[in-house]
């Protein structure tokens, strides 16, 4: 029985109970306002009858961004904290649906500094005796009883918290020595900073940061390094009876020096990173959205391109100054490109905001009716008295108009009283009364909203126009010749011909997807047909470099909704990009742009977010409609080939000759194998000249063949293959076992024609 | 006898219930396959012949569609009664033509073959 129980905590243990954290997604703040809706936290998994701490910090935030709850209902607040008022971190403790109701009523106050907002939520089931310290992420536990500094030191270091060594506590900013004060009871607590080694060279002692040298001096400032928290009593240190140790909470909030001998109580701390999502400690969990506040412009790319895992690109982000015509590069890094072709370009784009010839005109509180807007027939029409505004009115872009609106205006018109302009989008607190300034606009009647204001102008500042360009490299070409290959282009002939044969449209259903039109047309003529899939089988096995001016461009751009808009009449006028331009001219805060890239010649479209599956070039075709010729009659003009083969004791020799080559350059043969009773082992090939040879085995085929392109030969009935296997097991004879299939031939024109096996 | 059970019950645990595997059964020789029009062949299927005398002979199979030989192996028969199999797991036709030559490339059997 006890096995069966340990079998049975085994499995429950390795299959976990699922304790998550969810965050929200990142929003965009106003700056200097209260009251804004940060909820979106929730936690799940717990057990419903836990008691959880719940920390909750801003580890980046402008100062004076606060938050709180309005509902705080079975909430206990830790040590230090009260669950009222406006708080830039805090930590308590209650079940799980009441911190989720409380998270739900989460609200945020902004300063008026711009930056981002980090909000961290961490959970955990709450272990009695510990703090939690919401900002860095770290625990602490008070030692009440009083001990030497270097006993403390040493006692600190024997102990472990949810997988953590602990040390003396560190006390390394304000904010955390004022955790400390506000959560540990006890006054005059050893923390790790000593000038033992060197009297008034104060080093923190313990910790991430041990050996950080903080004060070169005793004296309540003198030698205070700065950058480093200091945070000496008056006087202090000062070495009185040889003071080798610092202790907090001395006579107040701060530091003095010590003597050994001192019995003081002390603090260990557990955790080593910064940032609390980066918190490895056992049992706990953490999630964190950061949030911008005001004008922080944030761009993210999602980047297409399916089942690319190990090469790069070059990514070139280029921007254009306001008013000129030159785009200059920022930046020419190579970019991995990682999962499902994720590529985080972000840190590239200039987010430097440049004053432009336009104008913001923003309405704030005041006296008189210096403006007004209209509501008719769904238009909003804003009406600003001509006498405030101090320049050509038509220069207005944008307006701020108290809380009710703040975007883009067009200018309208100006009857030499009022410059009118249009908002192109309705306002619902001009008239619902949520306004905070509403005692300032006035129902003026006839649809008429007058605001009791000042308009005042400043020059915008925007963001430059950039543009993300994608170039091959060296590595990207190793990406193409690993993905496309000869049967890729293959797959492009038998599409093509069955689509109509060589003579027939190509416009059509052929291929799955109608993207694979624009794919395959190398040549970039609009038309897909032979000569495109000729002139990628050339470049993909060496003879044509990636310089030959067809293939130059080979990276293409399409934003996302119009790459899964292609279809398959419209792919030859759908415009293609060798760069996405990013048009951030607009001030809106956050972009997400969404783009696809493909690449000519990926006639499988292997990278195509809408081609699910594998990814990879399904090999397994149908050797039927592989087969260029619609009709089964041999003709004069085809290649004709023969082939046999023989076992002898455990080898089996395949050999397959060319009897007519008929002027072809190029030919292919896919020839199956049962895997499960041989073993492919090698091909050798005899062919005429400077032939391209190829065989590729694919696990239950071979894809082989030959390909000549020096302008002047062709390959002969001197082309031979013989290939080897191995029989797994005894056998009299193997027919059947090998199965040949022609694909094609190709002349020197680029004419596709049939191979017949006599 | 109590740790006897134990083991037991964590081995049906995990064990689950023994699979007991059922032998396939070969499909029938097809006895002399050039005295009928049409066979029908399962992969590994076994099938005999009579040869008018020793030596290098070709077994061909044809894809009846495309009318493209797709297999073609050279044997070493003996006078009489000679027995070999035709393995049909990599070929995508149905309907095959299965011809068999002598060294000088005069047919001496050819029969329709269905692949099932």
């Amino acid at each position: 029985m006890r096995i069966f129980l340990t079998i049975l905590f085994s499995l429950i243990t390795f299959l976990g109970s699922g304790q998550t954290i969810t965050a929200p997604d990142s929003r965009s703040y106003v700056l200097n306002t209260a009251d804004q809706n940060a909820s979106g936290f929730s936690l799940s998994g717990f057990n419903s009858s836990d008691i959880l701490l719940c920390a909750i910090g801003l580890p980046t935030a402008p100062a004076g961004t606060t938050f709180y709850f309005t509902t705080t209902t079975g909430l206990t607040p830790a040590s230090g904290y009260t669950m009222t008022g406006n708080k830039s971190r805090i930590a308590f403790t209650g079940t799980m649906a009441n911190i989720n109701n409380a998270l739900a009523s989460l609200k945020i106050n902004t300063p008026a500094t711009a930056g981002s907002i980090q909000i961290s939520v961490s959970a955990t089931v709450n272990p009695a005796g510990f703090f939690y310290n919401p900002t860095n992420g770290h625990f602490y536990r008070p030692i009440s009883s009083g001990t030497t500094y270097t006993n403390a030191r040493a006692a600190a270091l024997n102990t472990t918290f949810k997988g953590q060594q602990g040390y003396l506590v560190t006390i390394t900013s304000a904010d955390e020595d004022a955790f400390v004060f506000n959560n540990v009871p006890q006054t005059n607590i050893w923390f790790a900073l000593t000038d033992e080694l060197a009297e008034g060279q104060w080093r923190i002692d313990a910790g991430p940061e041990a050996g950080t040298l903080i004060k070169t001096s005793n004296g309540q400032f003198t030698g205070n390094i700065a950058g480093q928290y200091n945070n000496w009593a008056p006087g202090e240190p000062n070495n009185s009876g040889n003071e080798d140790y610092a202790v907090t909470k001395w006579n107040g909030s701060q530091w003095n020096d010590l003597p050994n001998n001192f019995s003081c109580p002390y603090v260990i701390e557990y955790g080593t990173w910064t940032n609390p999502d980066n918190a490895t400690f056992t049992d706990f969990y953490t999630n964190s959205t950061t949030h911008s506040n005001g004008p922080t412009l944030s761009v993210r790319f999602n980047v297409s391109t399916n089942n690319i895992t190990n090469s790069a690109l070059t990514a070139k982000v280029h921007y254009q100054p306001t008013g000129s015509a030159t785009w200059t590069p920022s930046t020419n890094i190579a970019r991995s490109m990682t999962l499902l072709g994720g590529m985080d370009v972000t840190s590239d784009i200039d987010t430097n905001r440049v004053v432009t010839n336009t104008y913001l005109s923003t309405i704030s509180p005041g006296q008189v009716e210096w403006s007004y807007i209209n509501l008719f027939n769904g238009s909003v029409t804003l009406h600003i008295d001509q006498r405030k505004v101090t320049m050509s009115p038509s220069l207005i872009s944008h307006v701020s108009i108290l809380d009710v609106y703040s975007g883009p205006v067009t200018f309208t018109s100006s009857n030499g009283t009022w410059a009118m302009y249009n908002i192109p989008v309705q306002i619902p607190k001009l008239t619902d009364g949520t306004s905070q300034f509403n005692s300032y606009i006035r129902n003026a009647g006839y649809n008429n909203y007058a605001f009791r204001c000042e308009v005042t102008m400043s020059q915008n500042r925007e963001y430059k126009k950039q543009a993300l360009f994608f170039n091959y490299s060296t590595s990207l070409s190793a990406l193409y010749n690993n993905v496309v290959t000869v049967s890729d282009v293959y797959t492009a002939f038998r599409q093509f011909a069955t689509q109509g044969g060589l003579t027939g449209t190509s416009n059509g259903t052929a291929f799955t997807s109608p993207i694979q039109y624009i794919a395959a047309d190398v040549d970039g003529n609009g038309i897909f047909d032979e000569k495109d899939c000729f002139e990628l089988l050339q470049h993909i096995t060496g003879t044509q470099p990636l310089s030959a001016s067809n293939l130059t461009d080979i990276i293409r751009i399409l934003s996302r909704s119009a790459y899964d808009g292609v279809t398959s009449s419209s792919w030859n006028t759908v415009p293609q990009k060798s760069f996405y331009s990013i048009d951030l001219m607009d001030g809106v805060l956050t972009y997400t742009n969404n783009i696809s890239i493909f690449w000519k010649g990926d006639v499988n479209m292997s990278h195509s977010p809408s081609q699910s599956g594998s990814g990879q070039i399904n090999m397994s075709v149908n050797p039927v409609t592989m087969s260029m010729s619609l009709n089964s009659s041999t003709s004069a003009s085809d290649v004709k080939a023969s082939i046999i083969s023989e076992l002898i004791e455990d080898e089996l020799s395949l050999t397959v000759q060319l009897d007519q080559a008929q002027s072809a350059v190029g030919v292919q043969f896919m020839v199956h194998y049962d895997n499960s009773l041989l073993s492919y082992k090698e091909t050798k090939f005899t062919s005429v000249g400077s032939s391209t040879n190829f065989a590729s085995d694919k696990g239950d085929y071979i894809s082989l063949g030959s390909l000549i392109t020096d302008g002047n030969s062709s390959l002969d009935n001197s082309t031979k293959y013989v290939l080897k296997f191995k029989t797994k097991s005894k056998m009299t004879n193997t027919l059947g076992l090998i199965s040949v299939y022609p694909v094609d031939a190709v002349t020197k024109n680029g004419s596709q024609i049939k191979i017949n096996i006599l | 006898m109590k740790k006897a059970l134990i083991i037991m019950a964590v081995a049906a645990l995990f064990g689950g219930c023994t699979k007991y595997e059922i032998e396939p059964v070969p499909p029938p020789i097809i006895k002399d396959i050039f005295s009928v029009s049409q066979s029908t062949v399962t992969n590994a299927q076994t099938f005999n012949f009579t040869l008018p005398s020793a030596g290098p002979y070709t077994l061909t199979l044809i894809d009846s569609l495309t009318k493209q030989v797709i297999s073609r192996e050279k044997i070493y028969g003996g006078a009489g009664l000679n027995t070999r199999n035709i393995y049909t797991k990599t070929i995508q036709s149905k309907y095959l033509q299965l011809v068999l030559l002598d060294a000088n490339n005069n047919q001496i059997g050819k029969t329709t073959i269905i692949t099932k």
